[in-house]
């Protein structure tokens, strides 16, 4: 098995469902503990979360574009996170999921600094490495309705942008999103074979012009609707 | 498959018929009153320019008539920020990681013209009164238009926040740019409410302003309020370190 996500560029809007849906989870989970929360009602509130999402624009106006970009745990094939780890608190389960045991981790940060993808926040209030864990303690839970064993974010997106499977099986959903949309991994070239997979924004159309748009009015609007009103 | 879309509105029409004399029914007496209904209970579909910007204003007494469109270029809107809809108040430990202050966003090549670059503190002004905040340049806004998340800016000691709260010190509204009543064009003219004539929406994205460069040393968010009163049985203690369980804690479930 190898468990992962698909992330759809084209679709995120961007409104950190996901970020807040794993936050409210997982602050409750056993698997990490709470995940604290540092001068919450002060000048520069900051905590610990499994899920960030990051804006960039592309392009120029008017042919420009917003991309959405969340971002979490890749769960690498091979993660340098657990192969540095000196006390064997990071490990990598069969089904793929990187995990931290909390009662063995010392802190160090050896892990942090180790992945390139700044996927690992450490817990200031227990000094313990804290990471996504692609909801470990949903995606097997027998109590749960089998539609609601995915991530939490999964379960949160508004429009549908996050996938959760298995990339081993070729006819699962992510397997099969990812060969048609062309999913790509976040930087391949440093052979930690991420799992996770994002597929790419589609190209803008490109706004009207004045002179298209006089056009379309000198044709009538009724050119746009009539191919598919039936009068 | 039939779709059926009312597109005359008859209520509307009343309306119209009402505001022309033309209504065996309750009508309005004031021609203003009569003009409006007329023009904009139109029972068909149609779009008009924003009231506010079509207007003219007089500034201090005596002064001729101007154009708030020549006088205030740049239309301004609000977004409500997407992670905040549908949140609750615990959730704002959360949620002001991810926005705890705003910037007044603006097209890059306008804000070029305007000789504005990114951080610069301006004024934003409309016939209502004008606020100091921050720019930010992006290329995803239109080139007339400015904009800026909506209710990010408080009022210090607001929302349990501590005074020094990003919210209260960077944050900022429009809200005081937002007339209630659009312009007066003649001095003993009735003002007009300013909201959409048919739903009595308030018409916030009517607004017109302009920017400018703030003077040197002028910086920091205009207008300033005082700190908030705290709640009865507010002490003022606030953890420092916060462990938040939403719900029940669940075991791992061993695959």
């Amino acid at each position: 098995m190898k468990l992962g996500l698909v992330i759809d560029l084209d679709t995120c809007v961007g409104c950190h469902a996901c970020a807040t849906a794993c936050k409210e989870w997982n602050a409750s989970s056993r698997v990490s503990g709470a995940l604290s929360d540092y001068e919450p009602f002060g000048a520069e509130p900051s905590g610990v979360w499994f899920n960030r999402v990051r804006h960039y624009e592309v392009g120029e106006y008017p042919a420009n574009k917003t991309i959405n970009f969340p971002m979490s745990c890749l769960h690498c094939e091979d993660a340098d996170c657990v192969t540095v780890c000196p006390t064997g608190a990071s490990y990598k389960r069969d089904d793929g999921i990187v995990l931290v045991d909390q009662d063995k981790c010392m802190g160090c940060n050896l892990c942090a600094w180790a992945c390139p993808y700044g996927a690992r926040e450490l817990d200031e209030a227990t000094g313990t490495m804290k990471k996504c864990t692609l909801c470990v303690d949903r995606v097997y839970d027998k109590m749960l309705p089998p539609e609601d064993r995915q991530p939490a974010c999964v379960l949160a997106c508004p429009t549908h942008a996050r996938l959760f499977g298995d990339f081993d099986d070729p006819q699962s959903e992510v397997s099969r999103v990812t060969a048609e949309r062309g999913g790509f991994a976040l930087m391949p070239e440093l052979g930690l074979k991420p799992v996770n997979r994002y597929l790419p924004p589609r190209q803008p159309k490109p706004v009207m012009g004045d002179d298209e748009a006089r056009r379309l009015l000198d044709r009538g609007l009724a050119s746009l609707a009539s191919p598919v009103i039936r009068r | 498959m039939q779709v059926v879309l009312q597109l005359y509105s008859e209520p509307l029409q009343k309306f119209r018929l009402a505001g022309q004399g033309l209504y065996d029914g309750p009508q309005p007496s004031a021609l203003s009153d009569c003009e409006r209904l007329a023009k904009y209970f139109d029972p068909l579909p149609f779009w008009y320019p924003p009231l506010e910007g079509s207007r003219a204003f007089r500034g201090e007494s005596g002064s001729a008539a101007r154009s708030i469109a020549d006088e205030y270029p740049l239309h301004a809107i609000t977004q409500r920020p997407m992670m905040m809809y549908h949140s609750w108040d615990s959730q704002n430990v959360w949620l002001r990681q991810i926005l705890s202050e705003n910037f007044l966003y603006m097209n890059r090549r306008t804000a070029g013209e305007l000789g504005l670059s990114d951080y610069d503190w301006v004024w934003v002004e409309s016939h209502r009164g004008k606020v100091r905040c921050q720019l930010k340049t992006m290329e995803g806004v239109e080139a007339h238009t400015v904009w800026t998340w909506n209710a990010v800016g408080k009022q210090p000691g607001a929302w349990g926040l501590s005074p020094d709260a990003s919210e209260a010190t960077a944050g900022f509204l429009l809200n005081h740019l937002i007339s209630e009543l659009l312009p007066a064009g003649d001095a003993d003219e009735r003002r007009l409410t300013n909201s959409d004539p048919v739903t009595g929406q308030a018409a916030w994205f009517d607004l017109r302003v302009k920017v400018t460069k703030c003077a040197p040393g002028e910086t920091g968010i205009w207008p300033v309020f005082e700190t908030a009163t705290p709640l009865p049985h507010d002490r003022g203690y606030r953890p420092r370190i916060w462990r938040y369980h939403a719900h029940k804690a669940v075991k791992e479930t061993a695959s």
